[in-house]
């Protein structure tokens, strides 16, 4: 399916701007969607196949959502990562996680913490946890790329 | 779950070329061989990459 091509930068001037907040905000809500609302919707199509496909393959290979753990900087960027998928992170964390934990308690002796920690070590044991966990970011990141683009979109600076 | 280790690294470069072809182009000729080109080196690169550190045993 053809969309719109770009063409001389006297048409690109002339590309509708619009409010980028609800755009933006459906995208968060479902991959595809902000494009879906910006006209796209070839795009938008591919974009929700896709990254739905990468989250499910993920969740299925024993991927994990991530949760913050003070002693893990990194950690808090995965875990915004993960956040970006939208609704898609509360499934993701639910499977994953047995409900939505954003944080790890620091106590050792935390029941909450060995609950999640339980749950963690049965889907490392998974031969695919790896590709799983490396599947579910790379959903994530796929989304903060439609986001993104669809502010672009609105913004008249990409057809 | 796919149990193969080939077959993941395929899924995943299909995956992603289709995402960037439809990122970054309009037409289905140009957006067809950004998934042929993306897909493509992500799987030969990474089969090299694989061959080179075959000789570098895992640390025990």
């Amino acid at each position: 399916m053809d969309e719109p091509v770009p063409d001389s930068p006297q048409q690109q001037t002339e590309r509708p701007r619009r409010n980028p907040i609800l755009p933006c905000l459906l995208a968060w809500c479902v991959p595809g969607l902000g494009h879906l609302s910006l006209g796209r919707s070839a795009r938008a199509v591919a974009f929700f196949l896709v990254v739905t496909a990468t989250f499910g393959l993920g969740l299925a290979s024993g991927g994990t959502a991530s949760v913050v753990d003070p002693q893990q900087p990194l950690s808090y960027l995965a875990t915004f990562d993960n956040l970006a998928l939208g609704p898609l992170d509360f499934v993701g964390r639910t499977v994953s996680l047995g409900g939505l934990v954003y944080r790890l308690p620091e106590e050792e002796s935390n029941p909450q913490r060995q609950a999640v920690m339980n749950r963690m070590r049965d889907r490392v044991r998974m031969p695919t946890y790896e590709y799983g966990s490396t599947f579910l970011l790379t959903a994530g990141l796929m989304n903060i790329l439609l986001i993104l683009d669809a502010f672009d979109i609105a913004r008249g600076r990409k057809d | 779950m796919i149990p193969s280790h080939v077959l993941n690294m395929v899924v995943f470069a299909a995956l992603v070329a289709i995402f960037f072809a439809f990122l970054t182009q309009n037409k289905p000729r140009d957006r067809a061989r950004v998934i042929a080109v993306l897909g493509g080196a992500m799987i030969v690169l990474s089969l090299i990459v694989a061959y080179v550190m075959y000789p570098f045993p895992l640390a025990r």
